[in-house]
This record gives C-alpha cells, sequence and structure tokens, in this order.
C-alpha cells in the first residue's frame, strides 16, 4: 500500500464518486445543440474525466509521497495546521460548530431573521467555548441591535421574515415598528 | 484630455450632493470591503434600487468608486484574519496572514494602501488617455479565441498557487469549473446538474460561495483550533513598511501594474485573474520563489498592485464594449439600464459628461485611499484585538446577510454555509480555496469563449492557432503546466 493512509482512501472514493455521479447525471440533458457541436455535456464531461485523472494523479503521490507537501509550493501554508483530537468530544464539538450554521439557514424559511437571529448568535458562542452568560447575553444583545440599526434602519434591506406562526408575527412587529419610527422623521 | 477630466472635476466637486456620493462611496468601498463578512458587493447589491433615484453619472461614478475603494478594503481582511473581502483579494491572503501570525499585520496592511492606491491611480491613468485607442484595439485583437486562451492560462497559473501538490491544485480548479457548471448552459440554455431545484437553474451565485469558501471556512478553520486546543491570536502591531521597503519592490509594482492593466481590459475577466496572475508573475521572476507563501511583502504587493490596475482598464470593455468584467461591473451595467442607458461606444458621444464624471471619480477614489486608507489602518488593526469568540458570529452573521440580499434567497444562505463546511473539509486535506473560487468564476466565461471560439473557426483548431494572443496565451499555459507536472513527479517533498 505504498504510504498510503485511509484518508488517502477516502478522498479518492470522493472524486471518483463525485465524477460517476455527475456524470451520470449528464445523460439527463444530453441534448443536442443546433449551433454547437459539442452540445451541453461536452464541456463538463470533459472536466469530470480531468477530475478523474487528477484524482488518480492525486493517489499516486500520496503512494509514493504519503501526506508531505509538494517543495516549492506557494501558498500551501494556508492548508491549517494539523489539529490532533485526543477524544470523542473533541469531534462531537467541531461537529456541532458545522451543523449550527446549516441549522440556522434552514430554519430561516419558516423562523425568519428577526427571531432566530439571537439565539443562533448565542448558540455560536457557546460552540466556541464561551461560557462566561453575562458575556454571551451582552455581546447576543449588541451584535444583534448593531446588525438591526445597520441593515433594517438605516439600509432598509429586505430580510427574511419566515412563514411560520408565531415567528412570522414577530417578524411583522419588528417590521411595524421600524415602520413608526421611520414616520417619526 | 486635460480639459476633459478637469470638466469631470468641476462637475464632481461642483455639486454637494454628488460630492456627499463620492464620500460615500469611498468610506462605504472601504468599510464593506475591510469587515469581514461582508463585501463592495453586498453595499452595492443593497445600493443598487437606490440609484434610481440618482443621476446616471451620480450611479456610475458611486459604483466606480466603491469598485475602486472596496478592492483596496477586501485586503485588510485578506491579511488580518485570512479573510478575503472580494475574491481578487485571495492571492494577498498567501503571503499577508503569514506576516499577521509573524507580527508584521501593520507592515502588510501599509504595503496594501500604498500599492492599491499606486497601481489604481496608474490604472485611471492611461484608462483616462487611452480608453478609446485601446478599446478599439480589443475590438481588432481580442475576440472569443484570446479570452479562452486567457482564462486557460489564468488556471494553469491558479493551479500551480495553493495546495500541497499540484494534484490538489488542479482538483481545487476543476472543482470551481464543475460547480460553474450548474444552471444553464451558455449556449443552448439547457438546464445541467439541478438536481430537481429549480432555483438552481440560475446557478450557483458567486456571492454566496465566495463567502463561504472564504469567511464561513476559516471561521471553522479558526473554531476547530479554539476546541482542540491549537488557537493563538493573531499578534498586534502597528509597525508601517519604510519608504525603502517598498522602493525594493518598484520592478513588481509595474510589473503588477503592466499585468494587472491587461487582464482588466479583456472583457469578462477583470481583478480577479489580474491579482493571481500579478502574484503568478512575481514568483516566476524571483530569486527566492520558496518565500512565497510565507509572509514575503512583495507577495502582498504584487497582488494588491494588479488587482487595483484592473480596477481602471475593467472599466474600457463596460464603457466601450458594453461588456462587464465582474460581479460589481455587471451590476454598472445595471445601473445604466435602469436609466434607459446601454454602455457601449455610443457612451463617449451621447453621455460625454457622464464618461468624464466616472473617471475622475476613480481617480480621486484611487488618491482617497492612500490617505484615508493610511489614516484608518492604525485603526482597523485593532481588529486584530477583539476576542475571536465575539468576532466569528458576527462574521458569520455579516455574511448571511450578505449572502441572502444579493438574491433574496434563502437557499443562499444554506449554499453559503454547505460551501463553508467543503471549504473547511478541504482545506484541512490541503486543497486549495481561491483555486475553487477562480475556477467557479473564470468556468462559465472559459465556457463560452471556447464555444464561441470554435464556431468562429468552425471547429478547425489550425485557425484557432493561426492568432497569436491565442497561440502564445495557449503556449504560456501548457508550459506551465509542463513545469508543474514535472514538478509533481520529481520534486522534493518536505513534511507537512
Amino acid at each position: 500500500m505504498g504510504n498510503l493512509k485511509n484518508s488517502d482512501l477516502v478522498e479518492i472514493v470522493f472524486w471518483l464518486l463525485i465524477a460517476v455521479i455527475f456524470f451520470s447525471v449528464s445523460f439527463n440533458f444530453n441534448q443536442p445543440i443546433e449551433i454547437y457541436k459539442f452540445g451541453a455535456t461536452g464541456w463538463p464531461r470533459v472536466i469530470l474525466a480531468l477530475i478523474g485523472l487528477a484524482a488518480l494523479g492525486n493517489l499516486y503521490h500520496s503512494f509514493k509521497n504519503g501526506s508531505k507537501t509538494q517543495k516549492g509550493r506557494v501558498g500551501a501554508s494556508e492548508a491549517p495546521d494539523q489539529v490532533y483530537y485526543s477524544s470523542l468530544t473533541d469531534y462531537l464539538k467541531t461537529a456541532w460548530i458545522l451543523v449550527i450554521p446549516l441549522l440556522y439557514a434552514i430554519s430561516l424559511k419558516p423562523v425568519g431573521f428577526y427571531f432566530g437571529t439571537p439565539f443562533f448568535i448565542a448558540l455560536v458562542m457557546l460552540a466556541w467555548g464561551e461560557r462566561r452568560v453575562k458575556f454571551i447575553l451582552l455581546s447576543t444583545l449588541f451584535i444583534y441591535a448593531l446588525l438591526i440599526i445597520l441593515f433594517m434602519f438605516i439600509l432598509n434591506a429586505p430580510l427574511p421574515q419566515g412563514n411560520v406562526s408565531p415567528f412570522y408575527d414577530f417578524s411583522a412587529f419588528m417590521l411595524k415598528m421600524k415602520t413608526q419610527f421611520d414616520q417619526l422623521f | 484630455m486635460l480639459d476633459n477630466f478637469l470638466t469631470g472635476t468641476a462637475t464632481l466637486f461642483g455639486d454637494p450632493f454628488t460630492v456627499g456620493i463620492f464620500i460615500f462611496g469611498v468610506i462605504g468601498g472601504m468599510l464593506f470591503g475591510a469587515i469581514p463578512g461582508v463585501s463592495m458587493l453586498t453595499l452595492a447589491a443593497i445600493l443598487l434600487p437606490f440609484t434610481a433615484d440618482l443621476s446616471p453619472s451620480q450611479g456610475v461614478m458611486l459604483f466606480a468608486v466603491i469598485y475602486c475603494t472596496g478592492t483596496y478594503g477586501g485586503a485588510i481582511t485578506a491579511i488580518l484574519f485570512n479573510i478575503p473581502g472580494a475574491p481578487e483579494n485571495a492571492p494577498t491572503a498567501f503571503d499577508g496572514y503569514p506576516m499577521t501570525q509573524k507580527g508584521m499585520a501593520g507592515k502588510a496592511v501599509g504595503a496594501a494602501v500604498l500599492c492599491s492606491a499606486v497601481g489604481g491611480v496608474a490604472s485611471a491613468i492611461v484608462m483616462m488617455s487611452a480608453t478609446e485607442p485601446l478599446a478599439q484595439w480589443a475590438i481588432m485583437n481580442i475576440g472569443p479565441p484570446e479570452i479562452f486562451a486567457l482564462v486557460f492560462f489564468g488556471l494553469a497559473v491558479a493551479s500551480s498557487v495553493g495546495g500541497r501538490t499540484i494534484w490538489k491544485g488542479w482538483l481545487s480548479v476543476l472543482l470551481g469549473l464543475l460547480i460553474a457548471t450548474i444552471g444553464q448552459d451558455p449556449v443552448g440554455g439547457i438546464n445541467r446538474f439541478n438536481f430537481g431545484f429549480s432555483d438552481l437553474a440560475a446557478g450557483i451565485a458567486f456571492v454566496p460561495a465566495i463567502l463561504g469558501f472564504f469567511a464561513v471556512s476559516e471561521i471553522f478553520v479558526q473554531a476547530e483550533k479554539k476546541v482542540s486546543g491549537n488557537y493563538s491570536a493573531p499578534k498586534f502591531s502597528v509597525d508601517f513598511p519604510t519608504f525603502f521597503e517598498l522602493w525594493a519592490h518598484k520592478i513588481a509594482v509595474i510589473r503588477s501594474i503592466l499585468v494587472g492593466f491587461f487582464c482588466g481590459i479583456l472583457p469578462g475577466i477583470g481583478a480577479t485573474l489580474a491579482a493571481f496572475m500579478g502574484y503568478g508573475e512575481a514568483v516566476r521572476w524571483s530569486k527566492n520563489k520558496s518565500d512565497f507563501g510565507k509572509g514575503k511583502l512583495e507577495g502582498v504587493i504584487s497582488s494588491e498592485t494588479a488587482n487595483n490596475a484592473a480596477t481602471g482598464a475593467a472599466m474600457i470593455p463596460l464603457l466601450a464594449l458594453g461588456l462587464p468584467g465582474g460581479a460589481l461591473t455587471a451590476m454598472m451595467v445595471a445601473v445604466f439600464q435602469m436609466h434607459d442607458l446601454e454602455p457601449g461606444p455610443l457612451v463617449f458621444y451621447n453621455s460625454p459628461d457622464l464618461i468624464w464624471i466616472v473617471f475622475a471619480g476613480m481617480f480621486y477614489a484611487n488618491l482617497s485611499i492612500l490617505f484615508i486608507g493610511l489614516l484608518e489602518t492604525k485603526t482597523i488593526l485593532y481588529l486584530l484585538k477583539i476576542p475571536f469568540q465575539f468576532l466569528a458570529p458576527m462574521i458569520l452573521m455579516l455574511a448571511s446577510i450578505g449572502a441572502y440580499i444579493s438574491r433574496g434567497l434563502v437557499l443562499d444562505v444554506i449554499v453559503m454555509f454547505a460551501a463553508g463546511v467543503i471549504g473547511f473539509l478541504l482545506r484541512r486535506s490541503g486543497y486549495s480555496i481561491p483555486g475553487i473560487v477562480l475556477g467557479l468564476i473564470l468556468g462559465k466565461i472559459g465556457e463560452q469563449n471556447f464555444a464561441q471560439g470554435m464556431q468562429m473557426v468552425h471547429y478547425d483548431l489550425g485557425t484557432y492557432f493561426s492568432r497569436p494572443i491565442c497561440t502564445i496565451l495557449i503556449i504560456a499555459g501548457v508550459l506551465t503546466l509542463v513545469k508543474s507536472l514535472h514538478s509533481a513527479f520529481f520534486a522534493k517533498h518536505v513534511e507537512s
């Protein structure tokens, strides 16, 4: 197996899966275009073939050199330093950090920006390991107020309002407050 | 030219309301560029509806000013937090962030201020003196084959920077190209890879993808370090570069101005490729190639000079041919259209006032970078003192709003966070985020111009290679590829 590690095998499987899945989906739009010989599939299929080739090259490199960095690669230091996990809890903590924003994004449609945001801000701080309750509360309030003032009051930006009661009602209340504020001036 | 410039200056500063718009554009561009998580594109997207109430010259001038100062502002976050404010600032982070880690943030930001101003002013002067002849030259000599050839060369250069190996560099670029194929194909308008989601018919929007890959993934990287106890706060410093340090890089500045201007003048290419090529050329001509990517001042200088040099040049295809060179110049086309105008050769004859107020605005905006930039730099460096557990949710929120505002779709926020997770995992494995983003940006342009070029030459490669600029660029791209492949098989390797 040369210098191959399990992570190298995961990588090759990942890239080949992408290539195979996208290639098979490309048959869904494999229609000729009258004015263009290569059609809608030509360009993406060349990219997929190159992905396959580069993935094999990557596997060969790992087989020969392991995870060593190729000498002379510029900007390779942007890759983060190796991080070691000492326990399952560390993995769970990182997974939690990755999942919270996705949950927030998915909740934006039903819950809306105005209601969900303070909870999201506080949860991110908690996930980052912050445990001072006063700091979390005050920071959440400060960031939320800053965003509302900048985007709602000054820039009048349209933000998601949610479509489920009572979250939608809360957004409507915020917008009503803003209208009343505007009428003051 | 001088008369027209003075007339443009008088019009710009003769009306207090126009002066107010100019100042708003200068400060707004710098701030939105320099706040991690949002960018000049966020500000432009918010302001777009309001430009209907402005005159055409005020509206286009506002966007041109935001373009100049926002391009500089994005360097600040690239240097301080490894979060490029815009794709054109991505190569700045290669050396800028390592400089911050070494406690040299002040030097990097100071160099970015000065070089952005120099690149921008030089570009504005050439733009003012030569827009019409350069536009004529571009019309005569630059067609789809040349643009495709430049995209190919640019991608070859991009694959050679970032990423732990050449294979990972190429896989990053190819992933970006693949993401760019999602949505309608540029020739027949056939839906590709939308997986049943109707919102994906318009493709993956640049803004959320870029925010996800750059800003969100960096937050995740820092969070992981914090969780595992490897986090160290960036070092604070306000030492500016000395005059002699900057003077020593005069050749790099001149080279980057030329590279930036050349890339900017080509329709659809813009400042992003300019920054990559400026950086790539600096590496190519350097005697100490191995120092790049580890905190070399020349890296910041080359990238920042080139991207600002492209801002002025990008106005040439926009104004003379009606072809935008990037997301922000595309929004300028929208400003024109809101006022029933079409950018193109006729604008020079029908609306000379508009042209010269825009040129004057860009010239003074670039000068402002020097003065306001130097004043604000010391203040901005104090961002490094804010605890990251406070900054992180702030950046994530600003990025969420920035992603949502451009199209008003919650899907874009989901795409942004998904891109953040993918970016985080790929970075851990040594892939290049700037490579992915450049592939994403240039993918559609490359495919469209390849298709048009092939149709032009009736699929005859002999005719394709009879065009000298095209041939030179393709050969340069192939040589770059061959060289990187050679090093992939024969170069020494070091422990990561």
